[in-house]
Parts: C-alpha cells; structure tokens; sequence
C-alpha cells in the first residue's frame, strides 16, 4: 500500500499539469455552449430543431463509418497478409505501412488531388486508353473525400490489428488443419474470431481520428462537403458564434468519450494506446 | 475557415518575391528602416498592426508603418502575423489584455465586432473621410486604406465563340457549359447570383436573399468553391473550373501569367474595403486613429502597395498617380470602378452570420 502511493506520487505533477493546463481550459471553453447567447440548454436543442446542425452532423457520421469499414477491411487483409509473411518479408510490409504515417497529412491531400482531378494522371490514363470519354469526377466530392481519408487510416488500422493477430498461437490453426478443417473453416472458426478484439479496437481508433478530421476534406472536398471539424472553425472563427461552435465541440468529446465507454468493456482499450500483452 | 483576402496578398507577395518579380532592396528598406531603430527603442512607444502573415510585415510595415513612424517623432509600428479573425479579437477583447492596436479585416468583421462592443469606433475628427473615394471605405467601425474586388476571371480558350461577359452569362450552363468556381462565403457569391437574374449594379441591393441561394443552388453541382486564393488560382490553372469568381489580385497574376489567355473583366464585378479595425482598449489609444489617418492620408504608399500586392487605392489622389501599365489592372480606377457595385458592408455585417450559414447549407447540401 504505502509502495503504491509512492507511484501515485510520482504521478502527482503530470496530473496537476494537465488538469490545470489542459483540462480546466477546456471545460471553460465547453462552458461557453450553456452560457451563449443566453444561459440554457438553446444550443443543444438546435441538435433536434436545427437542418444545418443536423446536416453536419449526419455528413460526418457517414463520412466516418465509411472511412472507417473501408479502412478495417483493407487494414484487415493487410495485417493478415503481413502476420502470415516470413520475417524478412514482414520486415519490409511493416516500413511500406509505416511510411505514409510520417508523411505530412496536407502533402497527401495534395498528392490525391494530382492523382484524382479532371486533368490529373488517373483520368488522363484512362482517357488516352479509350475507357472513357469524359473525365470522371474522382475528387471535389466525397468520394474525393474518403480515398484521402482512407489512406491516411489505414496504418492506423493495421497496427493494433497486427499486434492482436501476432499474439494468435500459430499452432492452433496447424492443429485445426491437422483435425481436417479447410482453409476456409480455420480462418472463420480459429483465426477470425481469435482476431476480432483487434479488429474492434483498430475500428475505434479509426472511428474517434476520422471525427475530427479537418485538412483532407478541406482540400479533398471542393468546398461542398462540410465536416464538424471545420463548422465548429467556421463557428468560433468567423461567424462569432461561440455557443454554437462549443455546443458542437462538446458533442464532439462526449461522443469520443461515450465510444470509448462502451467499446472498453468489449474490449481491452490498452491494446489501443500501445499497451499490448 | 476561408481565407481572408489580407492572407492571400501575403501568399502572392511572397510568391512574387520568390520569383523575383519584385526588388529584394525594396522588401529590405522596410528591414532596414526597423534595424535602426532599436537604438531609440527605450524611448519609443510602439504600436501593433495585425496582419495575416509573410510578406505583410514587410508590406505594411514599408507602406504603413514607416512613413507614419517617419512622420511622428518617437513612435514606430510593429507587424504580428497572428492573423486577426473576429474570433481573435473577440478572444482578446473579451480577455481584457489587449496587445493589439490595429488589425486588417474585413467590413462583415467590422460591423459584427462593432455591433458586440469589441471595437473602438472610428474618431472622424481626426481620419479624414475626404481621404477615401467612397463612403464604403469609411465606416463606423473601420477604415479602408486599400481595395479589392471579386471579379469574373475566365479560361478564354474553352470559349472559342465569345467569352462571358456578365453573371448572367456564368449562370448559363447551356452556352458556356463547363465548371464554376465561386468562393465558399456568401459576401460576393449573392449579389453575383442577383445580377444574374436581372438586378443591375444599381440596383443591386436590398439583396433577396433566398432568391439568390437558391441560384447558387441551381448550379452548385456544376460548381467547386475555395477558400484560400491559392486554391482559387489553381482551379482554374489546372483547367479544373473554366470560369470563377475570384480576388483581382489572383485573376491578375493568371492574366499575366497565361499571357491573357485566362482573363477577367471589371463589369459587374464587387467592389469591397480592405477594412482595419481597432480593438477596443488597444494600447496606443488616439495615436492609432493618428496612424490610421495617415494609411489613408498618403496616396503614395497606396499606389507602391498597389505595385507591389495589386492592393486598390482608396485616397481619391492616387488614381492620377497610377502609372499607366497599372491603371487596367486598379479597382479603384475611375473607368473600372464605375463598372462594379461597391458591397454593402453594413448590411452583410448585420446579416452575415445567418446568410452565410444558410449558403453554406445550400452549397454543401
């Protein structure tokens, strides 16, 4: 007892740090959406009576869950293929997943934009080969929107994916085999579901980042497309509606911490934030 | 959050620098001016101009600050590139430690700000409105040393059998078919929208709102919007939108550089104040009316900045000092001006909020 809270000491400094400098201020700015225009809850009933609010919020809910199925499957097959590669070719899937992750998420956006625009390489291809006429509208919309999203997810997706797939004891799947279960039956019956704590928590990783995405569909989007991240700027920057801009961060936060909630008693949120085994 | 015009001349600037298509020695002398300074420093006092960042320092500071700190014998000014949205100020108003003493903003910023007590008004016993060539430059809360404009910049070459001539002409998908591009902020895009049904530069205002979103929405498919000037210049660098309405400043560079193959025209295009605000409670209290007045004051700091950003003057002097090559190319010029409607500030700062979200609604619906 007396050795714990020693620990708890030590700890002390980082927790006041925090709470004074990060936590207080936050919940102040939170504050302003009960207290703006007028004292009550006016802002959170715009959730139920107001088009605009309820707009931004489907568009990002959708734009997510999209991103976020897309990201798992890709992801999926990826950390599959890497946990059944030898350790040298591993080696070498885990550099090409990890490099994206460092570049710059506004040189990717930009990168998409040179791939997907009317004159970019992929309609020029596809135009001097004869498939097709007229260019195809790949970006300036949310198809734009959720390539650039998906790329950037991905890598976020196959870590924790990997970490729970490399703990899967690879003699149990030589055993299922051994008792005469096909290929398809060891992976539906041993390796997938041995797999899916893995898979849930790299869907919330993936599901909170995508919340709160800001850059690629600013520049992905041609203007047209409207996520919370950038409503509550426009808010709070331009329109001067602090209420409204707060009230929205708010729902912001308790949506991630409600996330969080409920997915850590599915699964074990450590494996998320790096504290695997 | 679109950009702000004062932005996007620091980005042009900067870009022209780098190109050098403008003298490294003129940026400097600004520098160098400063540089001498810090023996005086102990006893100057200091006041703070706002800009949007980059070559504004230099901008401002040469145009703006150094032929007032010149003029007024122990006082000089500072650039911060903070960049002074209206949230900003807010912020710091609200805070009660105001650093700033004049900020670059806009009109809608100017009668919002006001409107909430976050400004000081502007003292017109010392800022001459005979200065300016327009009431549009000299409001209640702010005062423009500088003009720009929302033109109808066009790729002549997707137009073989005649160029656009009006909005009418850029609502019309059927003859002059292909992409649009309009600003992701309703000030501009709406009266562009009224003129294309019908209203004249005249008549313009009172807008009818809904009537105009909802002939932004007519063509909203056929349409990409930006929010920063860059991304405005390349849409229609790429051949990603055939015509748009954008800032002269971005319209003039694409101009000079496609050798006039994309081209803009002054008819019908907004006319609108580079406005500086002053926050209520700034630090340098009348002294920085005293350097408001003389932005406005000095037609030729107005037609350098002109040279060196494509910024409009405002001082009814200037004009006659334009050199010629600059004149096609200056919003406040007497022949380009009369073909532009001057914006409503007033009415967009007590509007703004509400229309600009129903038009962002309508443009991402």
């Amino acid at each position: 007892m007396r050795r714990d809270a020693g620990w708890w000491a030590l700890l002390l400094p980082a927790f006041l740090l925090l709470s004074v400098f990060y936590i207080v201020p936050i919940v102040q700015v939170l504050a302003i959406s009960f207290m703006e225009p007028e004292p009550g809850f006016g802002n959170y009933e715009r959730i139920a009576t107001n088009l605009s609010v309820q707009r931004v919020l489907l568009t990002t809910a959708r734009i997510c869950i999209i991103t976020t199925a897309i990201a798992l499957f890709l992801g999926y097959a990826l950390a599959y293929a890497i946990t059944l590669a030898s350790e040298n070719a591993r080696r070498w899937w885990l550099l090409c997943v990890l490099v994206p992750l460092w570049i710059s998420v506004l040189v990717r956006a930009f990168a998409w934009v040179t791939l997907l625009r009317r004159q970019g390489l992929i309609n020029q291809t596809l135009m001097e080969t004869g498939v097709i006429a007229e260019p195809l509208a790949l970006v300036w919309n949310e198809f734009g929107i959720i390539v650039g999203m998906v790329h950037y997810m991905v890598p976020y997706a196959v870590l924790p994916m990997l970490a729970s797939m490399r703990e899967i004891d690879p003699r149990l799947l030589a055993a299922a085999r051994g008792m005469g279960a096909s290929r398809i039956q060891v992976f539906t019956r041993i390796f997938f579901p041995l797999s899916a704590p893995g898979l849930v928590a790299a869907g919330v990783l993936v599901f909170i980042f995508s919340l709160g995405f800001y850059v690629t569909p600013a520049i992905l989007g041609g203007g047209r497309t409207l996520m919370v991240a950038e409503w509550i700027s426009l808010q709070i920057l331009d329109l001067i509606r602090w209420g409204l801009g707060t009230m929205m961060a708010t729902l912001l936060v308790v949506t991630i911490l409600v996330t969080l909630a409920v997915f850590s008693r599915v699964v074990n949120l450590r494996r998320l934030f790096g504290g695997a085994r | 959050m679109a950009q702000s015009f004062q932005q996007d001349c620091v980005e042009l600037a900067l870009r022209r620098f780098r190109a050098g298509e403008i003298d490294r020695r003129t940026l400097i002398a600004g520098l160098a001016a400063l540089g001498a300074a810090p023996a005086l420093a102990q006893a100057t006092r200091n006041l703070v101009m706002v800009n949007w960042g980059g070559i504004a320092n230099q901008a401002f500071g040469q145009f703006y600050g150094e032929p007032f700190a010149t003029a007024n014998a122990g006082w000089r000014v500072t650039q911060d590139s903070t960049g002074p949205s209206a949230g900003r100020i807010r912020s710091m108003v609200e805070s009660g430690r105001v650093t700033w003493d004049i900020c670059d903003s806009s009109a809608t910023t100017a009668v919002l700000l006001g409107g909430q007590n976050m400004l000081a008004p502007i003292n017109y016993s010392i800022v001459d409105r005979a200065n300016v060539t327009g009431p549009v430059f000299a409001m209640e809360h702010g005062a423009a040393p500088y003009s720009f404009s929302s033109v109808l910049a066009y790729d002549s070459a997707r137009f073989p059998n005649g160029p656009p001539t009006s909005w009418a002409d850029f609502w019309d998908l059927r003859r002059f078919p292909g992409q649009r591009l309009l600003r992701r902020d309703a000030v501009g895009a709406l009266e562009a929208a009224s003129m294309s049904m019908g209203r004249t530069i005249q008549n313009t205002y009172p807008l009818d709102v809904r009537a105009a979103i909802r002939r932004v929405g007519e063509i909203r498919r056929n349409c990409v919007f930006w929010n920063s000037g860059a991304e405005s210049e390349q849409f229609l660098r790429t051949g990603e939108a055939v015509m748009g309405q954008i800032w002269h400043t971005r319209a003039n560079v694409l101009q000079r550089e496609t050798n006039g193959r994309i081209r803009f025209i002054w008819n019908q295009a907004l006319l609108q104040p580079g406005i500086f605000v002053i926050p209520r409670g700034a630090p340098g209290g009348e002294m920085v009316q005293r350097l408001l007045a003389s932005m406005l004051a000095n037609e030729d700091a107005q037609v350098g900045l002109l040279q060196m950003l494509g910024n409009g003057p405002t001082n009814p002097r200037a004009a006659a000092k334009v050199p010629t090559e600059f004149r096609a190319v200056n919003p406040t010029e007497p022949a380009n001006a009369a073909q532009q409607v001057p914006i409503d500030g007033v009415w967009w700062g007590r509007n703004y909020a509400q229309v600009n979200q129903d038009y962002l609604d309508t443009i991402t619906g």
